[in-house]
């Protein structure tokens, strides 16, 4: 079930006892299960796991972008667009520029999908390119950026959108050690200047480190949260 | 390993395969299900050939030789079915006296004439020779021409004139007609060039005793008056295929009179008319290559765009086997397998297809006159189905493996511009076709060439260079013309897309010049599609359109009542048709003949003012100005006449020139000379004949002749020639007319010689451009964003609401729409043209203009959008259903 109310909550999302499974019968894959979470304004969380866990998942229900097959998502301090939650930035694991669009246009893309005029929407993004150093690339096509640039340039979309709530599933899974150190860096700067509430999966106990809390997940569960003096 | 690959295929990507299986069936059905028409075709040219002879052979009997023996030996020649020998005497003229109208009587002497000899079998073994108009079918029978110079009927003595001997007199007993008296009075054995001119003016037809009664008495002092034909029927089983036919029917004939040792002279009327059959069958091959050739190519343009759609995930899957120590062979294997696999399903579907389509449409499902032509054709369908396989298939892998590119997971093609595009080739393939249609459509220009006495028979195909030119640089300058306005046409289109992008219009403009190469590829196979459906539906109307124009010439108008010879009917006595319901006009046409120097001719006396309300008169049947024109200069010039361009060459006539004609007289008393000024050239006319006529004003013909009668009436009647409407006609003409409604002459041309059955090709050709068009705007624009299904759901990921997702989908899909169809109407239109005009040697009479479709190609229009709207909707739907899933693949 997924319900939300407009209000300026410092909750942003919460799951209570939300299961999330795939297929039926003996083929059913259970991805999350019976797991309840809350992410405050300004928190930033790393959840762990193995590969199949269900990170991706939880992230994915936390953005509204999967339903629950039982359970409640809600999103009070957020205000709904349909039945999706609006103010969510979402950084994915994979490569998520769209080929057909330039770096500006990409970067554009989700201020002109929430009604921003298509002047205001192209100067917010060409200033979250500059801002991370991607100026000079607003009119590549995305299969001329590098790994580490591509994943700054979905960075700058998230940025220029200014949301609430950044959630990162796995952004640094396909990059080095240098560029991803990198990219975290830009991550945690982006979110600090906005204010936003962080929540990041990996699997890199590096990454994890630089985050205030983690939760790990195994098995489609959540264990409980374990805050840390993340070292920056 | 093969198998294993294959396996897999099947299980994870039957989509895939089943897509191009199709798009291979339907090349290969389209192609096998040509050779159906073709085989079709053909048989039934050698049916309607065979049919249409009325007299087999003609064997001339030599002087001296005994008719008996000569009909003995060619019984027993092998094929031979029936013999009848035919005696012919040639007499000075025949004679009549006839009650005067006034009272009293009038004697009626014709010139030279011919009296044949027929064995009593002989109505019975030849029923095509003689069609009886009045009377009996048995005694003495005298031709409608020569009643009608005589004045004579049935129960009237005929007295014939035999030199040195007193007249014979013979009794009238039936009057006929001779539908093949050009071939019954033949010099056989003599060229072309030596035949007569026109059979002659009077015949009479007299029971073989009879004959011999009147004749035998001159072959005394006068044998070189009589002769003697042996008339044979054939019953050879002679092959499908005409042209075989004619090469075995020729060498029969020459057979026959190597056995005959100098006794009788072969006249092959069955080869004479084979000849013209294998005329039209080579015709019917050119309409395939030029018709259906298209066709096959657009099918294998289809079905490279659906195996393209795919081409992505096929390299990247090519390229993790080579990361994983798959050899340059190894990979090329699995991509032929692939390649056989869908190729040989496809030739499969495509021959099943092609064979049910064949017995629907055709009545057979072979491919071919013969068994071994039937296997050939079914294998080259079959071929040219796994030829598109492995170019779609083997080629890209094999091209990949040499470019050592290992695809990235989300990338497009970029584009570049391609060396035809550098080159110019478009411009220089459109610049080329325009020399060559040009070239080819203006002069007199014939395709087939079949000279007279010579066996063999070509066809000129350098003619198919200019519509081969026109088809590549039409397609190519679409794919430029495309790309020009994606490149660079970012706002247009984002002015146009704005009513379905709305705020995203500039985004989804952007994108759509970044997918260029996927887009115009889309765009461009759709034009091409719809290409070759416009092109084929307009030369099929056109075709059609023709047709129904030969019929109204030969019949006239929507009915036509024919008076009996000799019959004076008034033009007044149309007033009786007029007011027959449903009768919007009325035109009464004069038919008598007129000898121009030695040659006899009919002549027409039409209403110059008003001949046009009851029929339709073409501007392409006359020469020296429109048929307005020239009805206009007869209405204003009271002795003027047209004449056949023929007529005009024999007698170097200019316009202005008088001519002295001899025109028959309606009241007896011969031919009366009278002067005709020559006003324009008049190729065909509504019910005249395929040789030289004449059209002069009815009035003037009625003030030389003394007599006003009408030959025939036409009659609009609005297009309506049912039954009823004939029926009601024929009520209001009286006894002794012949009412022809406008579909008897339809169903006359349809099975006749000099034409080719178009209507099964044209079902054909209309049905699969129709699939063509839907699928190439349907099948390929989902397939191609099924492989894009990712980015679609990245595009909802990152908060698109239903309809902004949408955008980008329907964007793109307006956009090859309304380019594929603006384009391919264009191409469409061109290229009939064209063909047209190359093909105007298939035409009787040719167009002066194109017909054009506009139900067919309206619901065409329909179809494909139709189709993209589903491809659309199913996209939208698969996105939406996968949800954030789509985004893990690759």
């Amino acid at each position: 079930m997924v319900t939300g109310v407009t209000g300026p909550d410092p909750v942003l999302v919460e799951c209570r006892d939300v299961h999330r499974s795939f297929g039926r019968g003996p083929t059913e894959v259970v991805a999350l299960r019976e797991v309840s979470c809350r992410v405050n304004r300004g928190q930033h969380v790393a959840v762990t796991g193995e590969s199949g866990s269900g990170k991706s998942t939880l992230l994915h229900v936390m953005a509204g972008l999967e339903v629950p097959s039982s359970g409640v998502v809600t999103w009070p301090g957020l205000v709904l667009r349909g039945d999706r939650p609006g103010g969510v930035g979402v950084v994915f694991q994979a490569p998520s520029l769209l080929p057909m669009l330039d770096v500006a246009d990409n970067v554009a893309l989700p201020l002109l999908l929430a009604d921003v005029p298509a002047g205001a929407a192209r100067d917010r993004a060409l200033a979250a390119l500059d801002r991370l150093g991607l100026g000079g690339l607003s009119g590549a096509a995305p299969e001329e950026l590098s790994g580490g640039q591509g994943q700054r340039v979905a960075l700058a979309r998230v940025l220029a959108a200014e949301p609430a709530l950044v959630l990162a599933d796995e952004p640094t899974g396909q990059l080095d050690r240098r560029t991803a150190d990198s990219v975290v860096d830009v991550l945690l700067d982006t979110v600090d200047a906005l204010g936003a509430a962080l929540v990041v999966s990996t699997h890199d106990p590096a990454v994890a480190d630089r985050l205030d809390e983690h939760w790990s997940m195994a098995d489609g569960r959540l264990s409980a949260p374990v805050v840390s003096g993340a070292a920056r | 390993m093969i198998l294993v690959w294959l396996s897999g295929l099947v299980r994870r990507r039957a989509g895939r395969l089943a897509a191009v299986t199709v798009g291979v069936g339907t090349a290969v059905a389209l192609l096998a299900a040509i050779g159906t028409f073709l085989s079709a075709s053909k048989a039934s040219m050698t049916e309607r050939a065979l049919a249409r002879v009325a007299v087999d052979w003609q064997v001339q009997v030599a002087a001296g030789a005994d008719p008996a023996q000569v009909a003995g030996a060619l019984a027993a020649h092998p094929g031979t079915a029936t013999t009848d020998v035919v005696g012919f005497a040639s007499v000075p003229g025949l004679s009549a006296t006839t009650p005067a109208p006034g009272g009293g009587t009038t004697v009626q002497t014709t010139g030279a004439a011919q009296v044949l000899g027929l064995p009593s079998s002989y109505r019975a073994d030849f029923p095509g020779q003689v069609r009886i108009l009045a009377g009996g079918n048995s005694g003495v029978l005298v031709a409608q021409q020569t009643a009608a110079n005589l004045h004579v009927g049935v129960g009237d003595v005929v007295a014939v004139a035999r030199p040195g001997l007193p007249d014979a007199s013979v009794t009238v007993g039936g009057v006929v007609d001779l539908p093949q008296a050009d071939t019954l009075f033949q010099k056989v054995g003599a060229p072309a060039g030596a035949q007569p001119a026109a059979p002659p003016d009077n015949v009479l037809l007299l029971p073989e005793d009879a004959w011999h009664q009147v004749v035998d008495p001159l072959a005394a002092d006068r044998p070189e008056l009589l002769s003697s034909q042996v008339h044979v029927a054939r019953d050879a089983g002679l092959p499908a295929d005409p042209a075989a036919a004619f090469v075995a029917e020729t060498g029969a004939a020459r057979n026959a009179e190597l056995a005959l040792a100098g006794a009788g002279v072969v006249g092959d009327n069955l080869a004479a008319t084979l000849d013209a059959a294998r005329e039209d069958a080579l015709y019917a091959q050119i309409l395939f290559l030029f018709l259906g050739a298209p066709g096959a190519v657009v099918a294998g343009l289809l079905t490279t765009a659906v195996a393209g759609a795919g081409r992505e995930r096929r390299q990247r899957e090519q390229a993790l086997l080579r990361t994983r120590g798959a050899t340059h062979r190894q990979v090329l294997a699995l991509a032929l397998g692939e390649a056989v696999l869908v190729g040989a399903a496809g030739a499969a579907a495509g021959l099943a297809l092609a064979a049910l389509l064949g017995r629907l449409i055709f009545g057979s499902p072979a491919f071919g006159t013969t068994a071994a032509a039937a296997a050939g054709w079914a294998g080259l369908a079959a071929a040219a189905g796994l030829a598109v396989a492995g170019l779609t298939i083997v080629l890209p892998a094999e091209r990949a493996w040499r470019t050592g590119r290992v695809v990235a997971a989300v990338s497009l093609p970029r584009p570049s511009r391609p060396r035809w595009a550098r080159i110019g080739l478009d411009v220089l393939a459109l610049a080329g076709a325009a020399v060559l249609i040009g070239a080819t459509s203006r002069v007199g220009y014939a395709l087939v060439l079949a000279p007279e006495g010579v066996a063999a028979i070509s066809v000129d195909y350098w003619a198919f260079l200019g519509p081969a030119l026109l088809w590549l640089g039409g397609g190519l300058l679409c794919w430029r013309l495309t790309d020009l306005l994606l490149r660079r046409g970012r706002r247009p289109l984002a002015l146009a897309v704005r009513p379905v992008a709305g705020p995203l219009a500039g985004v989804v403009s952007g994108g759509l010049g970044r997918s260029r190469a996927l887009v115009t590829r889309g765009a461009v196979v759709l034009a091409v599609a719809v290409a070759f459906a416009v092109s084929t539906a307009v030369f099929n109307a056109t075709y059609e359109q023709q047709a129904l124009i030969d019929a109204q010439l030969t019949n006239g108008a929507d009915v036509t009542v024919t008076e009996p010879p000799g019959a004076h009917v008034p033009p007044s006595a149309g007033g009786a048709l007029a007011a027959v319901p449903g009768v919007r006009a009325v035109e009464p046409l004069q038919h008598r003949y007129a000898y121009v120097g030695a040659d006899l001719q009919d002549l027409f006396g039409v209403r110059p003012t008003t001949v046009a309300s009851a029929t339709s008169l073409q501007d392409s049947w006359f020469t020296g100005g429109t048929a307005d024109e020239l009805m206009a200069e007869l209405a204003r010039t009271p002795d003027g006449v047209l004449v056949s361009a023929e007529t005009v060459s024999d007698y170097q006539l200019h316009l202005g020139d008088t001519l002295q004609l001899r025109v028959q007289s309606g009241t007896g008393g011969g031919l009366i000379p009278a002067t005709f000024r020559y006003i324009g050239v008049a190729n065909e006319f509504p019910t005249a004949p395929k040789d030289s006529f004449l059209v002069a004003r009815a009035d003037y013909v009625a003030r030389i002749t003394g007599d006003d009668s009408v030959g025939s009436f036409l009659l609009d009647t609005g297009g309506r020639a049912d039954s009823a409407a004939t029926a009601a006609v024929a009520g209001a003409a009286g006894p002794g007319a012949t009412v022809t409604p406008l579909s008897a002459a339809v169903a006359t041309i349809g099975s006749s010689l000099s034409s080719v059955d178009m209507h099964g090709l044209t079902a054909l050709e209309l049905g699969f451009a129709f699939a063509f068009g839907v699928a190439a705007g349907g099948l390929v624009l989902a397939l191609g964003m099924a492989e894009r299904r990712r980015t679609f759901a990245v595009i909802r990921a990152l908060g698109a609401r239903g309809r902004q997702a949408a955008a980008f989908v329907v964007g793109e899909a307006a956009v090859v729409l309304v380019l594929g169809l603006v384009l391919g109407a264009v191409l469409g239109g061109v290229l009939a043209k064209a063909l047209v005009a190359v093909l105007s040697g298939v035409f009787d009479p040719p167009p002066s203009s194109v017909a054009v479709p506009w139900t067919y190609l309206g619901l065409l229009a329909a179809g494909v959008t139709m189709g993209i709207v589903l491809a659309c909707a199913a996209v939208l739907a698969s996105v939406r259903r996968s949800g954030v899933a789509a985004m893990r693949e690759s």
